[in-house]
């Protein structure tokens, strides 16, 4: 009964699509609002990748809800799974029994970890000049923590430093805004100067706050890892 | 003049604050919230002449509109921001004393991230802008749901997330289809454009968006979630679901209806819909035996008759829902409120062991009668004055159909009528024999009550203090042009 | 066959949609679940680059001298599905930390045996 019913949902919604598809057609130049910031990107923030000035230059507020359901998401997992500390010395007997993890996953993560470190540190920085930017580079920094928490399976991150920088790097980004707020009377403007473009010292703020919101998303991260793994004391 | 962008961005970076703070000393995390929204509801109350005179457009960045986020803070905005910054201002002060459960700073954290999600939604005149502060809402309360960890927490939460994450989804596919038509974001830009697509494209596209609005709205036959897990949440957090989050659906809906698509066709099968979830929404609530499901289906039910009151399309009928908006806010939130310090205090959620509480805890009791009342529709509280205008502006449609609506409606009132009043009789006239040592110590949770019950009974004698508000609102739904004129033609 | 040209991208993009809600509305594991709300998520960000995708042309980024500002995609849509690729993994993340909570209590993942909350 209940896969009927779906099926005929299913079906209705399929013609939709198949309508409205139809009428938006593929390929074709259609540019309409997106022609301005092509036009003006480089000359008003000094960015040569249009679509990081897009994300922090001309929709600023959308990428900082991002962070922000990022931030909630994290804090969720750290609510729902916050075990008592009552209940948290019956489970440290079971951790003692665990296996050590093999040479070869040993060997290579001490080599690969700092390696992953540079290459999502390269990626945020360099998110105005190359495609990438302050997400990618903190899921790259991620997974590095994720190799070295497979590697040891009895070590963990410092929570409290991980909390600490996730907060300052989140006030970071606020802040700029509200500097913005107070130089130019708008909210999240590009107040630094521009510097020449497809350099690495230009447009402005942009590199600030992908800096800022890399390091805020890759100990996100790492905080969410943590809390599935359940090892943080 | 204060800018309006820092009604958004004053929660959120005090809850970005909240762990530094923590470092300094664990006891002054709960009263963070408190300060926050403080700020926030008097920035609120001093924008509200200034907006009443002159809208303000507000862009985020500084680029001209339509090719920026813009803040549109006209009288709908306002009216419903400063109802969001004073009813959560109260309930965080019931969460001081109310939350025990580990770890609090991050339920406050996630508190705070919910409020800057509801204000965001009402305030912002950009159709992704408005995608991502509603996914910041419903995340924050998917984890709010779950924050008691137990059995029935969990369930419900997880019912919740699956539901709100494929209206969501349908959210942003009727986003898509609008930016491959129209190539803009900005709400009065498409507006604007509105007439030159096709209109079986604009139907679908808008049936997808409405859909979405639909399950935080919980419009039948989206509402399964709504039971469970607005009885299974701690009662602050039920408090705000039902008072505000609720509220900030129908708001999307309305913004969708009559600003962007102009979809005054459509309008009648709304009014249906939203009759027919007063009416289930009711007949459930009178089955039940649990006093927080109770008030969860009867949130279902009243929010019914809010959308069949914007329905109806005069200027008194959404005048009218507007009302039944704030009235239901402030009912509802002292309801849960309420129940939730009697059930704290009696330890079972059951209606019956309720019975006798009148004499052991007579503030919360009154208070609890007196939202009863209002909600119920009894002069001279706020709920009396809200649906006698929705009574009264579907008489004025002169279709028979609207009459046969009126006695459904009418019908509806006399089962919410019958439950309540069997509430109040266990409340004062039954006896029971284990209440032994219960009082009403606690001030941080008998203020805010205290308060709900006094601006119940104050707007209920007074309404001039808020229709002149109200009928601005009312006017800016159901002018357009207006709305376009104020963000394109010179802001 | 032009028509399948045209198109291809629209019916992978539609088809991850209508499979991930078929798998929501059907399938009994909450695992299960949750990976079909993963392909709707999938599948509305893929529409949502076709819709910005024009042939012929290149990506918005002018580190060569040579790229002009007409021969670049649409950037809008890039960024949209940014933000909704994070605000897809923090929903899944938020998801399976509840999952891990319902298998505590109930200590099974059968979506019709968890009936704690009844009408």
């Amino acid at each position: 009964m209940r896969k009927i019913i779906s099926i005929i949902v299913l079906v209705i919604i399929a013609a939709g699509f198949v309508f409205t598809f139809s009428q938006i057609p593929f390929g074709k130049d259609k540019i309409n609002v997106a022609g301005y910031y092509i036009e003006r990107g480089i000359k008003q923030t000094g960015a040569v990748n249009i679509v990081t000035s897009v994300v922090l230059n001309y929709r600023g507020f959308d990428t900082l809800g991002e962070v922000t359901v990022l931030f909630i998401a994290a804090l969720g997992l750290g609510a729902v799974l916050f075990i008592e500390r009552k209940l948290k010395e019956g489970i440290k007997d079971k951790e003692d029994k665990k296996r050590k993890a093999s040479l070869i996953l040993r060997t290579g993560s001490r080599i690969l970890f700092p390696l992953i470190l540079l290459f999502g540190a390269y990626i945020f920085i360099h998110g105005h000049l190359t495609p990438g930017g302050g997400f990618q580079g903190g899921a790259i920094i991620a997974s590095g923590f994720l190799l070295m928490y497979l590697a040891f399976p009895r070590k963990s991150i410092n929570k409290r430093t991980s909390n600490i920088i996730e907060s300052v790097s989140g006030l970071v980004f606020v802040g700029i805004g509200l500097l913005g707020l107070v130089f130019s009377g708008y909210f999240l403007t590009n107040f630094l100067p521009k510097g020449v473009p497809n350099t690495l010292f230009s447009s402005g703020i942009i590199p600030i706050i992908y800096i800022a919101i890399g390091l805020k998303v890759g100990f996100e991260l790492t905080g969410i890892i943590d809390d599935l793994l359940g090892r943080s004391r | 003049m204060v800018n309006p962008s820092l009604l958004i961005g004053i929660p959120l970076a005090f809850s970005f604050v909240v762990p530094l703070f923590g470092l300094i000393s664990k006891k002054i995390e709960k009263y963070i919230p408190i300060v926050a929204l403080l700020i926030n509801t008097a920035i609120s109350f001093i924008l509200i002449p200034q907006v009443l005179k002159k809208s303000i457009v507000v862009s985020i960045g500084g680029w001209s509109p339509p090719f920026c986020i813009n803040l549109v803070v006209g009288p709908l905005g306002i009216f419903l921001a400063t109802l969001i910054s004073g009813v959560s201002l109260l309930i965080s002060i019931y969460a001081v004393a109310y939350i025990k459960k580990e770890p609090t700073e991050k339920y406050h954290m996630l508190f705070l991230l919910l409020v800057t999600g509801a204000i965001g939604i009402v305030l912002t005149g950009d159709i992704f802008n408005l995608f991502v502060f509603f996914e910041i809402l419903c995340v924050s309360s998917y984890a709010l749901v779950a924050y008691n960890k137990d059995k029935e927490g969990a369930e419900a939460a997880m019912k919740y997330l699956i539901q709100g994450s494929i209206g969501s989804g349908f959210i942003l596919i009727g986003i898509a289809l609008l930016y491959g038509i129209f190539g803009t974001l900005n709400m009065a830009d498409i507006a604007n454009k509105i007439t030159l697509a096709n209109p079986t494209f604009l139907f679908i596209s808008m049936a997808f968006l409405l859909t979405g609005f639909g399950v935080e709205a919980a419009v039948f036959p989206l509402n399964a979630w709504l039971p469970d897990a607005h009885s299974s949440a701690p009662s602050s957090i039920s408090a705000i679901l039902s008072g505000i989050a609720i509220k900030t659906g129908v708001y999307g809906i309305a913004r969708m209806i009559y600003t962007i698509f102009n979809a005054e066709g459509i309008l009648t099968f709304v009014a249906f819909l939203g009759l027919i979830t007063l009416l289930i929404g009711e007949m459930s609530a009178f089955k039940q035996n649990d006093i927080k499901r109770l008030l969860a289906y009867s949130s279902i039910g009243q929010i019914g008759l809010v959308i069949f009151a914007l329905g109806i399309a005069t200027s008194l009928g959404v005048f009218a829902g507007l009302f039944q908006i704030v009235s239901h806010a402030l009912a509802k939130a002292l309801l849960f409120l309420a129940a939730g310090y009697m059930i704290y205090k009696v330890g079972s959620k059951s209606i019956t062991s309720l019975n006798g509480l009148g004499k052991k805890m007579p503030l919360t009791s009154f208070a609890f009668t007196i939202g009863a009342f209002s909600l119920i529709g009894l002069p001279p509280f706020a709920g009396f004055i809200s649906k006698f205008l929705i009574v009264y502006a579907a008489i004025q449609v002169k279709k028979p159909i609207f009459l046969a609506f009126i006695a459904i409606a009418l019908i509806a009132t006399v089962i919410e009528a019958s439950y309540f009043f069997k509430i109040v009789q266990n409340l004062f006239f039954k006896e029971s024999k284990n209440l032994k040592n219960i009082t009403e110590t606690s001030g941080y949770i008998v203020i805010p009550i205290i308060i709900l019950t006094i601006s119940i009974i104050v707007i209920g004698i007074h309404p001039q203090l808020i229709t002149g508000l109200l009928k601005e609102a009312a006017s800016e739904l159901l002018g357009r042009g207006g709305y376009i004129a104020w963000v394109l033609g010179g802001s | 066959m032009s028509v399948i040209y045209n198109s291809m991208y629209y019916i992978a993009s539609g088809g991850l949609i209508l499979i991930g809600l078929y798998i929501v509305l059907v399938k009994t594991n909450l695992i299960k679940i949750v990976i079909g709300l993963n392909f709707i998520d999938t599948g509305i960000n893929i529409l949502l680059i076709c819709i910005g995708y024009i042939r012929g042309k290149t990506a918005p980024i002018f580190s060569d001298p040579r790229i002009k500002s007409t021969s670049v995609v649409d950037p809008v849509p890039q960024a949209l599905v940014l933000t909704a690729i994070v605000i897809g993994v923090a929903v899944l993340a938020l998801a399976l930390s509840i999952v891990i909570k319902v298998y505590e209590h109930n200590k099974t993942l059968n979506v019709t045996k968890i009936k704690g909350l009844k009408w």
